[in-house]
C-alpha cells in the first residue's frame, strides 16, 4: 500500500506523483465541464455553463462516496492481497445503521420487546467488542475497556435513535444530530469489519489464496441476507436532515449538501493520509504492504496491523454509508453490490494498493457515471464505466498510479 | 480454539438460516384470507385449484396483497364452489415471482411451469407485471391453461398488431390469456389528455424504467402528449438498478419542464425518481405516473406514497380500470368488513377475475368433461368466449377476440394531502 510511491511507466521515466495527479484531474474536469457546457449546442440550445457546474457538483459528491469505499478495498488489497468482496456490503450495513439511528432506533413499545431488543443488541455489542479486542490484540485492561465502551455506547445509541423525520434548519441541532450518526456508524462498521477479519479471514490467511476470496463472497451474501431478514427487500427511506439550501456558483444553484459531503469526505481522506504517513501504526501498515516478512522481522505485529487496516477501512465505509443515506435519501439491501463494484473498479483504475489512486479512481468513476447519464445514456452508464476501466488498464495495466511490480515468487 | 470453532459454527448457522429466508417459492398468503374449503353442495365433483401468481416482496407487496384479498373475497362470496366443484385458493396456491424485492420474469416462468404441470389447476390469476406475463403466456398458451390478469396493461400481450402473435406462438389462434384492465395504448394517452386539458401543462420530461411495461406506457404517453400539442423536452430510460438519479434530474431541470412523467412501478424507481427531482429543484412540477405507482396510501408500507412522503404533493396516477362504478360502494364496504382495510387499486379487478373464472367453471362443468385436462380446456373455452357477457363487480363486460376487456376505461387519481392517499378524479372512456 503506497502513498509516496513514484509511478513508473514502461519507458523507465519517473513522474512525480503530484504531476500525474494534477494532469489527470485537470484533464477530467476540463473535458467534463467543456463537453457538458457545449453539448446543448447539438440540439440548438445555447451553451450551458450552469448545468455543467451542477453536474460537476453531482459528480464530486458521487465520486467522494465511491472514493471512501474504494479506499477500503485498496488498503486491504495492498496489505494482504485480498479482494474484500464483502466491503461493499459492509458499506450497505453502515447505511442501514445510519438510517435506523436517524429514524427510530430499535425502540420497541412493550417492556418485553424492549428487553429482547436490549438483550439482542447487548449480545451484538459484546460480540463486536470481543472481535475488536481480539482482532486488534489489545492486552491491557484500560484500552480493552475503552474499546468495549465505544462499541456498547454505539449500540445503545443505535437502540434509541433520534427519531428524525425531516430537514433540520438549525445548524447547531444539525451538527448535534450528525456527529453521533457518523460516530455510531463508523464505530459499529469498523468493529464489524475487524470482527469479520478476525473470524473469517485470519484463519485462512496462510492457506490458499482462493479461500479468503470465497469467504469474502460468502460474507457478502450473509450480510445481505441479514439485512433482508432485518429490514425486508424494499427501499427504506432515510430522513433528509440537511435542508436543501442552495448557493450560487457560475449560474448554477448547488445544494450545500453536495459541498458538505465533498468537504467531509476530503477531510477523512486527508486524515487517513496523515495517519498512514505520520504515525507508527501507519508506518507499520506501509511496511507490511511492502514486505510482510521483513516487517515482522522489524517487530511489526502482523495481526494487529492487518486489523487496524480493516478498522480504518470499516470506519470509512461507515462514513460513506451515512453519506449515502443523507444524499440519496434511501437505502436498499443490494446497494452494497452496485456501489462495491464501482468502488472496486475505482480502486483498480487508480492502481490497486495505492491510496491516492483509489481517491482519484473514485472521483473519476463518479465523473464518468454522471457524464454518461448527463448525455442521456443512463442505461449504458455501467457499461461505459467498465469500458473506461478496460481502456485505462490496456494503456497502463497497473492503473493510473499503480506500480509496475514484478510477480512475487 | 473452541471459541474460534464456535464462531465459525455461528457464522455457518446464520448463513443457512438467512439463505432459507430468501428466494422465491410460495409466498405466505395474507392473514384474513381464507382458503375456501366449505362447499355449499353436499356432494362435490372434487376440488379444483386456482393459482395466484404475483410478486410479494418489498414494494411489490403493497400492490399485490390487495389483489389477492380481492380474489379471496370473490371466492368467499361465491361460497367457495362453482359448477359443483370446490374451488380452492390456499396459501400453497399463491406463487411469488419476486426475487430480491422486485418481480422477476424468470421466476414467474418457473412458477407458471409448475402451475401448468399440476392438473388440478384450472386457471392462473396473475401476474401483476407485463414483463412477467410476456414470458408466462407462451407457457400457458402451450398448455391451454386459462390465465386472467388483473393488472397487465401492455398492449403487446394480446393485440396482434402489437406483436401478441409472437407471444402466444404455440397456438396463435387459441386465446388463453384474458385481462380485466384495458391496455397502455389507452392508459398512457389518458394521462396525456388529462395533463394537457385538465392541468394545462405544456412541456414534460419523460423517464421510464426500460422494462416492458414502463417503456411501453411512456412511449404511448409521449406520442399522445405530442399529438395533443405538448412538448417532450427529454425522454430517458433508467434501469431499476440506478441509485443516482441526480445527474439525470439536473440535465432535465436545465430544460425547464413543467411536469415529469414516470413509466414504471414503485420497485423500479418511482419514489427515488420523485425524491431526486425534488433535490434537483423540480419540486413544484407536476409528477404524472401510471398504475405502477398507485399501490396504496402513505400508511401502506413500501408503497410509492409511503416512500415519497410529502414530495408526492403534485402527483397524479392512472388506473387502467373503471374507477367509479355502481357497485363500488358495496364492494368497498364488503372488502373493509372482511379485511379491515380499504381496497387497493386492483382489488376490484382481482375480484372480477375470480368471478369470471367461477362462471366459466360453471359453464364448463355443464359440458361434463371426462378428466381434469378436459375440464381445464372447457374452462378456458368458456371464459374466452366473446359472446358471453359477464356481470362482474365492475359492471357488465365481455372479452373481445383477443382476450381484452370491453371496458376501455382509464381512471385518473390525484394525491390528496389530507388523507395522504390517491383520490379518484375522473375517468375517460376510450370506447366512445
Amino acid at each position: 500500500m503506497t502513498t509516496a510511491a513514484q509511478p513508473v511507466d514502461t519507458t523507465g521515466r519517473r513522474y512525480p506523483q503530484w504531476v500525474v495527479l494534477s494532469v489527470v484531474s485537470a484533464i477530467v474536469v476540463i473535458l467534463f465541464a467543456t463537453t457538458l457546457t457545449f453539448q446543448p449546442l447539438l440540439s440548438g440550445h445555447p451553451p450551458d455553463l450552469a448545468t455543467a457546474t451542477q453536474q460537476t457538483a453531482n459528480a464530486l459528491s458521487l465520486g467522494a462516496i465511491y472514493a471512501l469505499i474504494a479506499l477500503g478495498y485498496t488498503m486491504v488489497y495492498g496489505i494482504i492481497e485480498l479482494i474484500n468482496f464483502a466491503h461493499g456490503d459492509v458499506f450497505m450495513v453502515g447505511a442501514f445503521i445510519a438510517m435506523t439511528f436517524l429514524r427510530t432506533g430499535f425502540q420497541a413499545t412493550t417492556l418485553l420487546g424492549m428487553g429482547i431488543g436490549l438483550a439482542a443488541l447487548g449480545g451484538f455489542a459484546l460480540f463486536l467488542g470481543w472481535g475488536l479486542v481480539s482482532g486488534l490484540g489489545i492486552r491491557r485492561a484500560a484500552p480493552r475497556l475503552l474499546a468495549l465502551a465505544l462499541v456498547v455506547g454505539a449500540t445503545v445509541g443505535l437502540e434509541f435513535g433520534v427519531k428524525q423525520t425531516g430537514p433540520i434548519t438549525d445548524g447547531l441541532t444539525l451538527t448535534a444530530v450528525l456527529i453521533p450518526t457518523f460516530l455510531i456508524a463508523m464505530i459499529i462498521i469498523a468493529a464489524t469489519n475487524v470482527t469479520i477479519e478476525r473470524l473469517a479471514y485470519r484463519p485462512l490467511r496462510k492457506k490458499s489464496r482462493l479461500a479468503p476470496l470465497l469467504t469474502a463472497v460468502g460474507i457478502s451474501f450473509i450480510l445481505q441476507n441479514i439485512v433482508i431478514v432485518w429490514q425486508g427487500t424494499g427501499d427504506r427511506p432515510v430522513p433528509q436532515l440537511v435542508p436543501l439550501v442552495k448557493f450560487e456558483l457560475l449560474g448554477a444553484h448547488i445544494n450545500w449538501l453536495n459541498m458538505f459531503i465533498l468537504v467531509l469526505a476530503l477531510a477523512l481522506m486527508v486524515g487517513l493520509q496523515t495517519f498512514v504517513n505520520r504515525t507508527r501504526l501507519g508506518r507499520a501498515m506501509r511496511s507490511t504492504a511492502q514486505d510482510q516478512q521483513a516487517a515482522q522481522l522489524m517487530g511489526v505485529d502482523l495481526n494487529q496491523t492487518i486489523s487496524v487496516t480493516f478498522l480504518i477501512g470499516g470506519a470509512l465505509a461507515g462514513a460513506a454509508g451515512v453519506f449515502q443515506g443523507l444524499y440519496f435519501g434511501f437505502v436498499r439491501f443490494d446497494l452494497g453490490f452496485n456501489a462495491g463494484l464501482k468502488a472496486f473498479t475505482s480502486a483498480v483504475l487508480g492502481g490497486i494498493g495505492n491510496l491516492t489512486g483509489a481517491v482519484i479512481g473514485g472521483f473519476l468513476i463518479g465523473f464518468v457515471e454522471v457524464f454518461a447519464a448527463a448525455v442521456g445514456q443512463q442505461r449504458w452508464s455501467q457499461a461505459i464505466v467498465f469500458m473506461v476501466l478496460i481502456v485505462v488498464l490496456i494503456i497502463r495495466p497497473a492503473g493510473i498510479l499503480g506500480q509496475q511490480v514484478g510477480e512475487r515468487a | 480454539m473452541n471459541l474460534r470453532k464456535l464462531g465459525a459454527l455461528a457464522f455457518g448457522a446464520m448463513f443457512v438460516a438467512a439463505a432459507c429466508n430468501t428466494g422465491g417459492g410460495t409466498a405466505t398468503g395474507t392473514p384474513g384470507g381464507t382458503s375456501a374449503a366449505t362447499a355449499t353442495a353436499a356432494a362435490t365433483k372434487g376440488t379444483v385449484k386456482v393459482a395466484v401468481e404475483m410478486p410479494f416482496q418489498g414494494s411489490e407487496k403493497a400492490a399485490s396483497d390487495p389483489v389477492l384479498k380481492g380474489v379471496r373475497l370473490a371466492l368467499k362470496q361465491a361460497g367457495g364452489a362453482a359448477g359443483g366443484y370446490t374451488v380452492q385458493v390456499a396459501d400453497a396456491d399463491v406463487y411469488d415471482d419476486s426475487i430480491n424485492g422486485a418481480h422477476d420474469p424468470q421466476t414467474g416462468a418457473k412458477n407458471t411451469k409448475a402451475i401448468v404441470t399440476d392438473p388440478d389447476y384450472i386457471a392462473q390469476i396473475g401476474p401483476l407485471n407485463s414483463s412477467v406475463a410476456k414470458v408466462q403466456i407462451p407457457i400457458s398458451n402451450a398448455a391451454g391453461l386459462l390465465q386472467c390478469s388483473p393488472a397487465n396493461t401492455n398492449e403487446g400481450l394480446t393485440k396482434p398488431e402489437f406483436g401478441a402473435l409472437d407471444i402466444r406462438n404455440v397456438h396463435p389462434d387459441v386465446i388463453n390469456y384474458v385481462r380485466m384492465v384495458t391496455t397502455d395504448n389507452n392508459q398512457g394517452p389518458a394521462m396525456a389528455k388529462y395533463g394537457i386539458k385538465n392541468l394545462g401543462l405544456k412541456s414534460i420530461y419523460v423517464i421510464d424504467d426500460t422494462e416492458t411495461f414502463g417503456k411501453g406506457i411512456a412511449d404511448n404517453f409521449a406520442k399522445e402528449w405530442i399529438a395533443e400539442g405538448g412538448t417532450v423536452v427529454k425522454h430517458d430510460g433508467a434501469p431499476k438498478t440506478t441509485t443516482d438519479y441526480s445527474s439525470l434530474m439536473t440535465a432535465a431541470a436545465a430544460l425547464h419542464p413543467d411536469s415529469i412523467y414516470f413509466g414504471g412501478v414503485t420497485s423500479t424507481g418511482g419514489a427515488r425518481i420523485l425524491n431526486a427531482s425534488v433535490q434537483a429543484g423540480l419540486g413544484d412540477v407536476k409528477f404524472l405516473g401510471s398504475d405502477g405507482i398507485q399501490d396504496g396510501g402513505a400508511a401502506t408500507p413500501d408503497s410509492f406514497l409511503n416512500l415519497a412522503a410529502d414530495n408526492a404533493k403534485n402527483s397524479f396516477t392512472t388506473t387502467a380500470a373503471i374507477g367509479d362504478y355502481p357497485g363500488k360502494v358495496a364492494f368497498d364496504a364488503a372488502y373493509k368488513a372482511e379485511y379491515g382495510v380499504d381496497p387497493g387499486s386492483y382489488s376490484g379487478t382481482g375480484f372480477a377475475c375470480m368471478q369470471v373464472i367461477l362462471k366459466a367453471l360453471g359453464t364448463a362443468a355443464g359440458t361434463n368433461p371426462a378428466d381434469m385436462a378436459g375440464l381445464r380446456e372447457a374452462v378456458r373455452k368458456a371464459a374466452v368466449d366473446p359472446t358471453v357477457t359477464y356481470d362482474t363487480v365492475l359492471g357488465q363486460m365481455h372479452f373481445d377476440k383477443n382476450g381484452d376487456t370491453s371496458q376501455l376505461i382509464v381512471s385518473i387519481f390525484a394525491f390528496d394531502a389530507a388523507t395522504k392517499t390517491w383520490v379518484f378524479k375522473e375517468q375517460l372512456d376510450f370506447a366512445k
